[in-house]
């Protein structure tokens, strides 16, 4: 539990191939995240972005490579060192994945209650405010399937946070979010950035918030398999020569461009 | 420092003392790295040392002095432990300071003004009385009866338009469901079956044995079994097989919305997901019976052999017991079986609510739904042949 160390970097992933099988989808990825850094993945869809953030966060083994999580390598570590990594960071699903069968407040204090010694009312106390910094407050009570998919996606959020980890991966967390939540969910994420140092690996596609929120992206294509972009995403729109960058980040159809 | 209470510290671990300056005035001064998994005793410590403090005397002339200036890392454990202390310290109407918190904290700190609303009033639950529990169970049983007999009505429609339309069947749906629920059942149907047979001839063979009359077990336990253990054996297993199964599958489809995907296209989820199981339910429970049937009387046929009865004696007695009515009897009700089974099976994955846990609960009751329903079919069935001696 240190305070982050800006010259170590929190993510580092070396020759990281990513696939299934015999279909690769990425291949000799290499690339590094710093501590307090809010790093985007952008890519077209099906081009490997949501599985490359599971081979990030250890749910499944990359076929080559590794992935150093604050130094420690995730893609080797077994038993309890393993454990230890998984707690160090917090993942939002796609799709919410809240516990079904339990309450919003529930879902957010179950990590707390297997891995701290706080009462439940401490517990509860910090899971309401969590729910809190998503704007879901009033819905404690609620079970995941009483409410919409947006406001599933914002609870999985307050519960990927809920033992403080210092790095987060949300997977698409403002698809699907009206303007208003949207923006209110980039200020809590640059809050939580700037004033804890927690780092961000976000998959996104919505342009708005990655130049709003993003210190840095990086780009994938499926043709490419691999990285066709890497910076500041300001810089890439006005700057980048390469015409799927270009296309991407000026909202351009593939037709006109063509 | 009349009242003082400190957390041993490890190299950054956090500190918290409590120290009460006089009556009126309190300090807590906090160092180190307060985060969720250090923060546990501490955080109890602390509180029940404020609440002690906040018992004695007036609360409104008290104030609490929150020293943060040699804390090192907060997070927002630590940042909730503040507001606790905070809460507790407003509902006294005390007042409450911090000093020294490292300003890029504040904006967290603020982020959950007013604090009031992070303690709910805890809302009651009104109980339900007696009267109002039973009469909404009374409804909910009706609703159910309501469903089931639409649900049949919707079904009898839409079989009679299978025939009408064999082609527009989906027969790769009915091939699935028949191969699953038959082909794949026969290793436990036979087994069941193998050791029913056996267990029915000993039975049978010990009261008999009694009376000289063990050459009789073989033609009782041959009519027993096609007539009534075959096709009950067969549809308990089938219930808790394959009506399990439709009602976990549809059940699933129900929570993705994909039943919503049908009727919204325009399409019937009963003919497009309820007829092709139906179907496989009407062609593999009779002949799942009749191979239980054809088990079980060989195994009542080595059974019979340790008794002494030769495989001839006991086929000549099954002769004379059991004709082609019997057989047939049984095979018509084991038909009647798969399509309560199947039907069930689906009806209770279409009525599934949401989430995972809604699955299971169908899964549930399509088993023991099946399971009264066969038994109650049964019961129809006997008292018929009574009547007719069918």
């Amino acid at each position: 539990m240190d305070t982050p160390n800006k010259s170590q970097c929190a993510i580092d992933v070396q020759n990281l191939t990513v696939g299934y099988g015999s279909n690769i989808l990425m291949q000799n990825l290499n690339f590094t995240v710093n501590y307090g850094e809010i790093f985007v993945i952008l890519g077209g869809s099906g081009c490997g972005k949501s599985s490359l953030l599971k081979n990030l966060f250890g749910l499944y083994q990359p076929l080559s490579g590794d992935v150093l999580i604050e130094g420690q390598n995730i893609t080797t570590a077994a038993g309890a060192e393993r454990q230890k990594i998984m707690t160090s960071f917090g993942v939002m699903y796609q799709q919410g994945a809240l516990f079904g069968s339990m309450n919003l407040l529930d879902n957010v204090t179950l990590f707390m209650q297997e891995y701290t010694q706080l009462t439940q009312g401490q517990m509860d106390l910090l899971a309401r405010c969590k729910l809190d910094l998503v704007g879901l407050l009033p819905y404690e009570s609620y079970m995941p399937s009483e409410i919409s998919g947006g406001m599933q996606k914002r609870a999985a959020i307050a519960r990927a946070m809920a033992l403080d980890p210092k790095i987060l991966f949300l997977d698409e967390p403002s698809a699907g979010l009206d303007p208003i939540t949207s923006a209110d969910l980039d200020s809590t994420i640059q809050d939580l950035s700037k004033n804890l140092g927690i780092t961000f690996i976000i998959v996104s596609h919505e342009l708005a918030s990655i130049y709003a929120i993003a210190d840095k992206v990086i780009m994938l294509d499926k043709g490419a398999q691999g990285i066709i972009a890497e910076g500041d995403p300001k810089v890439l729109r006005d700057t980048s020569k390469d015409p799927r960058v270009h296309q991407f980040f000026n909202r351009i159809m593939s037709k006109d461009a063509a | 420092m009349s009242n003082s209470a400190t957390i041993s510290a490890v190299s950054d671990a956090p500190v918290a003392v409590w120290s009460q300056v006089d009556a009126n005035n309190a300090k807590v001064l906090m160092s180190g790295n307060v985060n969720v998994y250090s923060l546990g005793g501490i955080w109890t410590q602390i509180r029940d040392s404020q609440d002690v403090w906040l018992k004695q005397g007036d609360g409104k002339s008290k104030s609490l002095t929150f020293d943060a200036g040699k804390v090192t890392f907060l997070d927002g454990a630590g940042i909730a432990f503040l507001i606790g202390i905070e809460e507790a310290q407003t509902t006294a109407g005390a007042k409450f300071d911090v000093v020294g918190l490292d300003p890029r904290y504040e904006p967290l700190l603020s982020e959950f003004n007013p604090i009031g609303n992070l303690f709910p009033v805890p809302v009651v639950k009104p109980k339900r009385s007696f009267v109002v529990s039973t009469g909404m169970a009374a409804q909910n049983l009706i609703d159910d009866a309501i469903g089931l007999i639409t649900f049949t009505g919707h079904l009898a429609s839409d079989l009679a338009w299978s025939i009408r339309y064999p082609n527009q069947v989906r027969w790769g749906d009915f091939v699935n469901a028949a191969v699953q629920a038959g082909i794949a059942a026969l290793p436990i149907v036979g087994l069941v079956a193998f050791l029913i047979g056996v267990i029915l001839s000993f039975q049978a063979a010990i009261g008999m044995q009694q009376f000289g009359a063990v050459s009789f077990v073989g033609p009782l336990a041959a009519l027993g079994i096609v007539r009534e253990m075959g096709p009950l054996i067969t549809a308990i297993l089938l219930a808790g097989r394959s009506s399990a199964a439709f009602a976990a599958e549809i059940g699933t489809m129900t929570v993705n919305s994909e039943v919503d995907a049908l009727v919204s296209g325009g399409l019937s989820p009963i003919r497009f997901l309820v007829v092709p199981r139906v179907l496989a339910g009407i062609l593999v429970a009779p002949i799942l019976t009749l191979f239980a049937d054809i088990v079980s009387i060989f195994s009542s046929m080595l059974t019979m052999l340790i008794y002494g009865i030769p495989f001839i004696n006991f086929y000549n007695g099954m002769l004379s017991a059991v004709d082609i009515e019997d057989i047939s009897s049984g095979l018509i009700k084991a038909t009647l079986f798969g399509v309560v089974i199947s039907a069930v099976g689906c009806l209770r994955g279409m009525q599934t609510g949401n989430g995972a846990a809604a699955v299971g609960i169908s899964a549930t009751r399509a088993v023991v739904s099946s399971i009264v329903l066969i038994v109650l079919v049964d019961g129809i069935f006997a008292f018929i042949s009574y009547k007719t001696g069918f």
